[in-house]
């Protein structure tokens, strides 16, 4: 074997961390001064690589890196404990939004249904006595995306009455049934309210001089001498 | 009035003090894995970044985020690991962000002059072997390097290193032999 397989031998001994050679590579070390010599620097170069590495690396550890760690931890817990009670609170405040609509929507539609229910008599009542019955309107609530099934039902049967049908917006609805509860007892208003406007043009207004009668002018008091 | 509960089946149900004490060994467990492993995430940081100030930085943001990850990161082999993994790619990421920074700050100046005199010759010689071991470092792999900076902490035995990395000990021996090899050849 040349210089340069013993060389190539030994350096894989040395970076292996190996420190016995094999057999042929120290007999042939011990009559070659020019490998003895190459694998005298491997040695020390190898020795300095190790030192080297090993510096990097042991450095004395600061005694602050445990306290400032945990000062860390601690700041980092603080915010998830405040978003787990500004959580919390949203979550609360969602359901009674949540409670609140569906109530509201509840009473609005059984306000709906009375109404629907009440109606017949009161156009039966009103017919009987002054032909309000004729104007009396039938509710049918219409809301801006979606009709609600339970007034449809409830209106159906009187379609066939022929009876005039009024679109009221839903967030009217409320109102506009009380005013239909109440139509009885103020039946003139109702008139007026369903009543057709008449065709004849408003009157002109009469311009004309003011006129006084009698007019006495008398001097004042202070003014005289 | 009666207070009903729903429980799964096969569910535990914790309690409000069970899950306090729950909290509370997992707080004390990592104060152990802290003391434990702090030491090793600063070393393998100042392994890479050679600057005591940096090196801690870096650890205490691996730490950090080993702490926010602790639920799945209870058992302590694979907390090692998982630090040494974390802390060995944040410090790559700031020694990287370190250099372009010096390179945009040295750009358009003139090389510095090295003052070395014959009285500290020993001592420049050996500084200079340093830098240009940490050039040849920073040249290697980053399998290799990890490895062979492990392998050098004090104490830590190839053994340790394999369970660190979870890797086998035959891949923990040749890595560190091709990069002692490359080093020697970068330096010789």
């Amino acid at each position: 074997m040349s210089c340069e397989g013993y060389r190539d031998k030994l350096i894989a001994a040395l970076a292996s961390g190996d420190s016995s050679l094999a057999g042929d590579v120290a007999v042939h070390l011990g009559i070659c001064a020019e490998c003895k010599k190459f694998y005298e620097a491997q040695v020390h170069l190898f020795g300095a690589i190790d030192s080297g590495v090993r510096a990097m690396v042991n450095e004395a550890v600061p005694a602050s890196l445990s306290p400032r760690v945990r000062a860390q931890i601690a700041e980092a817990d603080m915010p998830r404990r405040v978003w787990g009670v500004s959580w919390s609170f949203a979550a609360v405040a969602v359901a009674a939004v949540l409670v609140i609509s569906v109530t509201v929507l509840k009473r609005s539609r059984d306000n709906t249904n009375k109404v629907a229910d009440r109606s017949p008599a009161v156009g039966q009542r009103a017919s009987g006595a002054t032909g309000v019955r004729a104007v009396l309107p039938q509710v049918a609530a219409v809301g801006p995306k979606r009709r609600s099934p339970e007034v449809q039902t409830a209106t159906a049967p009187r379609e066939a009455v022929k009876a005039p049908e009024v679109i009221v917006l839903a967030e009217e609805r409320a109102a506009f049934a009380r005013f239909v509860t109440d139509l009885p007892e103020e039946r003139e208003v109702a008139v007026a309210f369903t009543r057709p406007a008449t065709d004849a043009e408003d009157e002109a207004v009469e311009i004309a001089l003011l006129q006084i009668d009698e007019l006495d002018v008398k001097p004042l008091e202070s003014s005289n001498p | 009035m009666r207070e009903l509960v729903l429980i799964q089946p096969g569910r535990v149900l914790v309690g409000p003090s069970e899950r306090e004490s729950e909290s509370c060994r997992a707080h004390r467990e990592f104060e152990e894995r802290l003391a434990e492993c702090g030491p090793l995430a600063f070393r393998v940081a100042h392994g890479v970044l050679r600057n005591a100030a940096d090196a801690e930085d870096v650890a205490q943001e691996a730490l950090l985020k080993a702490y926010r990850n602790f639920g799945r990161l209870r058992e302590p082999a694979r907390f090692r690991g998982w630090l040494v993994r974390i802390t060995f790619r944040m410090a790559l990421d700031r020694w990287r962000s370190v250099k372009r920074r010096e390179k945009r700050e040295t750009q358009g100046e003139p090389p510095e002059q090295r003052a070395v005199g014959p009285t500290v010759e020993e001592l420049a010689v050996s500084s200079e072997f340093q830098a240009r071991l940490e050039r040849a470092m920073e040249e290697l792999p980053e399998k290799f390097r990890l490895v062979l900076l492990l392998a050098a902490i004090e104490g830590h035995t190839l053994e340790e290193v394999s369970g660190v990395l979870g890797i086998p000990m035959g891949t923990v021996k040749s890595r560190l032999f091709f990069a002692r090899k490359q080093l020697a050849e970068k330096l010789r």
